[in-house]
């Protein structure tokens, strides 16, 4: 519905231009009260986000810290932080363990929180119900510290309850090392992190469903479906949107596989190949030696391809009927 | 409702105001000294005859320490800290970084706001390029005007000058002493119940582990290295196979990553006396005589397993901290178990004399570096020089004068008071570690060994007992070594990150991977080759240059 | 009550015994900080409690409530948390109202404008030196201003909006109302579990900052509790592997890192995250039924 004045003045005819460009404007004038709801926020994200978006140039530079906002003081190197990054040795490495961690935590830890907040709504003791939310919630809060602590612990040879286990059921003889095994490495990581953000990740959908209209239930029951077939026709359809929202938002953050968590659990070198995604090198490669460029150049990257993963996400959706615009 | 919504903005209204206020002084607490600082002509631009700063004039300035893992406590928790500030009016403000290092710094910078005071590495590439920009102030017109840090480091001092030949850091732990902990400690018990048997080469090692591991399957890890992937025993164990200059704990050190052959650096992978020490560990641990979990668990399980009286042998860079506290709590309960420390274990045939499992420099590894915004920077040099001299390192290292310690003797050292409480001056000790800013150990060892020689053998403190016996006469000067890394952003610089990542991978693969020795060689020999191909020999060669650039300045002190 | 299906039996068992499941894993991570936090420090080093403790002691707790500076961060994170909270949640959902207007002019553009914020910043330093400049260093508003306006927060506030029935404006609208009094008596109202749900996902992550504290502010007085926390913990959070060149500094450096027990940190945990995490029972109500929320749209 909106246009710009631009391309009102050329679909218009001289003679009627005048009304026409006063017809835009009082138009305008007429929603002065939504627009009003609207420009706070512009203006906030214009000085906070927006002021500082010549940062982006960075990776355009050899910047150097000394020089704070006189960025126009930087040798300017074009693509060359780029190139280094596309060149090193390790950068499919570092490219393939970020898109399958984050696709793997994608694919469990996305639909579990939905299938948690489906579960709980299932539940007719009000007292279980609330228990379980809360406590559900609780590891979201814990930190990675402490939580990469206790799997180190679990998983140890020395001692670690999961050995013990294992060699009691007789399913193995000896001690497994796990955290030094590259082949377990993504499946202890993406369960940790599935594990300890379900309850908090469900609120949402939980917010969502108790929003459902109690009445297609009844007259669901009333027609012979049973609970199993009222979560599929009635509960899953109507949250969609949300759903779909979020999976987009998701998708958008591909690129983004973690960080504490790999930095936690990855401690053996052994589990470099396997552990090492985008944030870690840029951690251990760019800012811990001051290259400051190079960091910026590999989140613009990192950026960049968010946003077409983002455009493409959102005109998939746009076919079911719900996008982000 | 609505009332209370606007009561609380109201409320942070306030705080606004109240934080706002506050900023003018929070960030340069040096202008809130009291005019007495002036008196002092504590203006730099004055010229510094116009009186000393000296212990008791009002001192105030802010302080960081640029880790991501640990930070200054507040000044006052500590014991010194809150000695000083109470009864002579110092007061430090410590500036934290809350694990966000590098992002704290790069704020600083680039605002051109930085602390008064910054602890950092010593050879720090982001505190070089602050030299480099003009944004440190150099020491030299204060060294004789304040002169603990130049009786008391000597020539060594130099060692510490910048390129353009003057000095910015005020090292931390310097001494031409020996120190360290580095060595192997042993559990009593298991060593009696095993009959005591000789423990002095490899060989001797390897059989005893071996014993261990037949008795106490599962419940005692023969060999504990500490973290792995810190280097620790396993570079402890690296120096049993080499004399002097053939293997040193620092060699496997990321700083260093060669072995000196002449007056050349060469590469670690190819040097037969690392791989032999690779081919004796990778064996421990495919006959899982030392602690499977080397390269995966934390400190508090390390510690955990020490305490508990779980390993037969411990080795690490400094095993002592665990093993002390260990050794108390253990001998309440059997007096007879414990943990001693032997002399360190060798190769068969080599020169018991010559073994070090530890390394130490002359120059610590922390400097202070005063920041050229700094309203007052004589005076925080000379605090930081009073710190160093005997006076401070008696209130770190025993409390304030008058309590278990009262004046000086005809050598320098101190005199212990009867109060004098070992356990009382042992958690001093530790509860200053975090604030301990510089230490003079060529001061403080003795100082300590002059209470522990006073008294006999079952009543001295553990760790001072096996240091003088043991580890102080085992740890070798590396002070050449120092100061060998590129720039981190030249092409050497990332060469090296590189071959950091290169070689973690490598050792953590051949101690735990290897099956047989000659899957050793085939591991390091592809290493080489890697390394080879990442720019090894070019980064050897870098390194040389500035290790013989360091050996010729120490060689003019002489 | 009608009578459950096989399936639905079934069905029910799986979700109880997977609930059951998931609370005890969730839960004992959080008993055994809480068991150790009440245990003495020295008895933890050696590590097996489980859960109950084996030398019980306040004394950790004691030693945390001693510190003066304490209250004070809880103070400076209570205010922060509820005034950041409900100031960035009216201002973000005032703003998703608006753009949930179909014939808001620009709204194209406007979407636009902000989900690029999303993706694309300038950096810390770039906004850090923004900060400075407007005065913000070592002021509360620090944690107020930057954050009122939540792209993410926006998104989903005007999903919500935009599924609400057009009816219910339309009959406001008849009535004479005004769009933001629409907005506030009758939009604002019906959106309880959004508001819930938003808000405490803001509150949280007010409670849980610690960044913007480390870097803007210097004034103890004005340091929240996670903060504090943070200071208290750092000697554990990431253990690089350490810089030091020689044995002898290594060991030294190793000493620095340990100096707080690990008694003592779970207390400091469990003092600083209990508040927030009790915010979520009493927001647990507000998910009422009745009220629509992606439901079929008309």
């Amino acid at each position: 519905m909106s246009q710009t004045t631009a391309e009102k003045a050329h679909t218009s005819l001289p003679e009627h231009r005048v009304p026409r460009k006063k017809s835009f404007l009082s138009r305008l004038a007429r929603q002065w009260d939504i627009q009003l709801m609207v420009w706070p926020g512009i203006l906030l994200i214009f000085v906070f986000a927006y002021l500082p978006m010549y940062g982006v140039l960075i990776g355009f530079m050899d910047y150097s810290i000394f020089t704070g906002a006189r960025i126009w003081e930087n040798p300017w190197v074009g693509f060359k932080h780029f190139q280094d990054f596309f060149n090193a040795p390790e950068f499919l490495t570092i490219m393939r363990n970020t898109l399958a961690i984050s696709l793997l935590k994608f694919i469990i830890g996305f639909p579990a929180p939905i299938f948690l907040a489906i579960m709980l709504n299932e539940v007719r003791h009000m007292m279980f119900k609330r228990v379980v939310q809360t406590i559900t919630y609780l590891p979201y809060f814990i930190s990675w510290v402490i939580v990469a602590g206790f799997a180190t612990s679990l998983l140890s040879t020395d001692n670690g309850s999961i050995n013990i286990l294992l060699e009691k059921l007789g399913a193995i003889d000896e001690p497994i090392n796990f955290l030094s095994r590259p082949e377990y490495f993504w499946s202890i990581l993406v369960t940790s992190n599935v594990w300890k953000d379900i309850g908090f990740n469900s609120i949402i959908f939980l917010a969502a469903i108790a929003g459902i209209d109690q009445h297609m239930y009844e007259a669901a029951d009333i027609d012979g479906a049973s609970k199993f077939r009222q979560v599929f026709s009635i509960t899953i359809p109507t949250i969609m949107p949300v759903i779909i929202i979020f999976m987009i938002l998701a998708i958008g953050s591909l690129l983004s596989a973690g960080f504490e968590d790999i930095l936690l659990l990855a401690v053996n070198p052994l589990l470099r190949d396997v552990s090492d995604v985008i944030d870690t090198y840029v951690y251990r490669i760019g800012l811990a030696n001051f290259r400051y460029s190079y960091a910026a150049a590999i989140g613009l990257f990192r950026s960049v391809v968010g946003v077409i993963l983002l455009v493409f996400a959102n005109y998939l959706a746009r076919r079911t009927g719900n996008s982000l615009w | 409702m609505l009332y209370l919504v606007a009561a609380i903005l109201v409320l942070s209204t306030v705080l606004a105001g109240c934080g706002k206020s506050n900023s003018g002084n929070g960030n340069t607490p040096a202008t809130t000294a009291p005019p007495a600082a002036t008196d002092n002509g504590a203006e730099s631009t004055e010229a510094p005859d116009d009186g000393k700063w000296s212990l008791g004039d009002p001192l105030s300035f802010t302080m960081y320490s640029h880790y991501n893992g640990s930070d200054f406590p507040v000044w006052e928790s500590t014991p010194a800290g809150k000695w000083l500030s109470e009864n002579k009016d110092v007061k430090i403000k410590m500036i934290t970084a809350n694990g966000a290092a590098d992002q704290k710094l790069a704020s600083m910078i680039s605002s051109d706001d930085l602390p008064d005071v910054i602890w950092a590495d010593k050879n720090h590439p982001i505190m070089e390029k602050l030299i480099q920009e003009g944004k440190v102030i150099a020491y030299d017109e204060y060294l004789d005007k304040y002169p603990n840090l130049k009786t008391w480091m000597g020539d060594n001092l130099n060692m510490l000058r910048s390129e353009d030949g003057k000095l910015y850091k005020f090292p931390n732990w310097y001494s031409g002493n020996p120190s360290g902990n580095a060595g192997y400690v042993i559990n009593k018990k298991i060593y009696e119940e095993l009959g005591s048997p000789k423990l002095e080469t490899t060989d001797d090692l390897y059989n005893y582990l071996v014993q261990v591991k037949e008795k106490y399957d599962g419940k005692i890890i023969p060999f504990e290295p500490h973290r792995a992937v810190d280097s620790q025993g396993l570079g402890v164990l690296y120096t049993a196979f080499g004399e002097g200059m053939d293997a040193q704990y620092t060699f496997l050190h990321q700083s260093v990553r060669a072995v000196p052959k002449g007056d050349k650096l060469t590469s670690l992978y190819t040097d037969p006396v690392f791989r032999e020490s690779a081919k004796y560990i990778s064996k421990l641990f495919r006959e899982k005589l030392i602690d499977q979990d080397a390269f995966t668990h934390t400190q508090d399980m390390v510690k955990e397993k020490v305490l508990n009286g779980r390993v037969a042998v411990f080795a690490g860079a400094s095993p002592t901290d665990y093993a002390a506290e260990a050794h108390r709590e253990m001998i309440k309960n059997d007096p007879n178990s414990g943990y001693f420390m032997i002399w360190p274990i060798r190769k068969e045939g080599l020169d018991k004399n010559k073994i070090y499992p530890g390394t130490y420099t002359t120059l610590g590894w922390n400097a202070s570096y005063i920041s050229a915004s700094a309203e007052n920077p004589e005076e925080i040099f000379a605090f930081l020089d009073w710190f160093t001299g005997p006076e401070g390192q008696n209130l770190i290292f025993f409390g304030p004068e008058g309590q278990y310690w009262d004046g000086f003797d005809e050598n320098g050292m101190p005199n212990f008071t009867d109060a004098y409480d070992q356990d009382a001056v042992t958690k001093t000790e530790l509860d200053n570690v975090p604030i301990t800013i510089n230490g003079n150990t060529g001061y403080i060892n003795p100082a300590k060994m002059k209470y522990q020689t006073q008294v006999p053998v079952e009543e001295q403190d553990w760790l001072s007992r096996y240091q003088s016996s043991i580890t102080w006469k085992t740890q070798f000067d590396v002070t050449q070594f120092i100061n060998l890394d590129p720039p981190t952003d030249s092409d050497l610089g990332i060469i090296k990150t590189k071959l950091d990542d290169l070689h973690l991978k490598v050792y953590a693969d051949v101690m735990t991977n290897s099956k047989s020795d000659e899957d050793v060689d085939k591991i390091l020999d592809k290493a080489e080759a890697d390394a080879q191909k990442i720019g090894y020999d070019k980064l050897l060669e870098f390194r040389t240059q500035k290790w013989q650039e360091n050996v010729k300045l120490i060689n003019s002190q002489k | 009550m009608i009578r459950l299906s096989f399936n639905d039996r079934l069905m029910m068992y799986f979700i109880y015994a997977f609930l059951i499941l998931l609370s005890v894993t969730s839960f004992y991570p959080f008993w055994n900080a809480a068991v150790i936090s009440f245990n003495m420090g020295s008895d933890t080093a050696m590590g097996g409690i489980t859960f109950w403790p084996r030398a019980f002691t306040l004394e950790n707790y004691q030693l945390i409530l001693k510190d003066s500076r304490l209250f004070n961060g809880f103070f400076i994170s209570i205010t922060r948390t509820i005034v950041g909270t409900i100031s960035a949640v009216f201002m973000t959902s005032l703003l998703a109202y608006g753009m949930s207007k179909s014939h808001l002019i620009g709204r194209k553009y406007y979407t636009i404008y902000f989900i690029i914020t999303m993706y694309f910043g300038g950096g810390l330093i770039p906004v850090y030196l923004l900060v400075r400049s407007l005065g913000l260093m070592n002021s509360f508003l620090v944690y107020i201003i930057p954050g009122l306006i939540s792209v993410w927060n926006m998104i989903v506030f005007r999903t919500f909006f935009k599924s609400l029935p057009v009816g219910l404006e339309e009959s406001a609208q008849i009535d004479g109302s005004s769009n933001w009094g629409i907005y506030f008596r009758i939009v604002l109202p019906l959106s309880g579990p959004v508001i819930a749900t938003l808000g405490l996902f803001t509150a949280i992550s007010h409670w849980n900052d610690w960044f913007i504290p480390t870097i803007y502010i210097n004034n103890d007085n004005l340091l929240p509790i996670q903060t504090m926390l943070r200071q208290a913990l750092n000697s554990n959070i990431i253990q690089e592997s350490s810089g030091a060149l020689d044995s002898a500094s290594l060991a030294y450096l190793q000493k620095t890192r340990s100096i707080t027990s690990k008694s003592l940190q779970m207390a400091m945990m469990m003092v600083v995250t209990l508040p927030i995490m009790l915010v979520y029972p009493f927001v647990q109500k507000y998910f009422v039924k009745g009220v629509m929320i992606g439901s079929l749209k008309e």
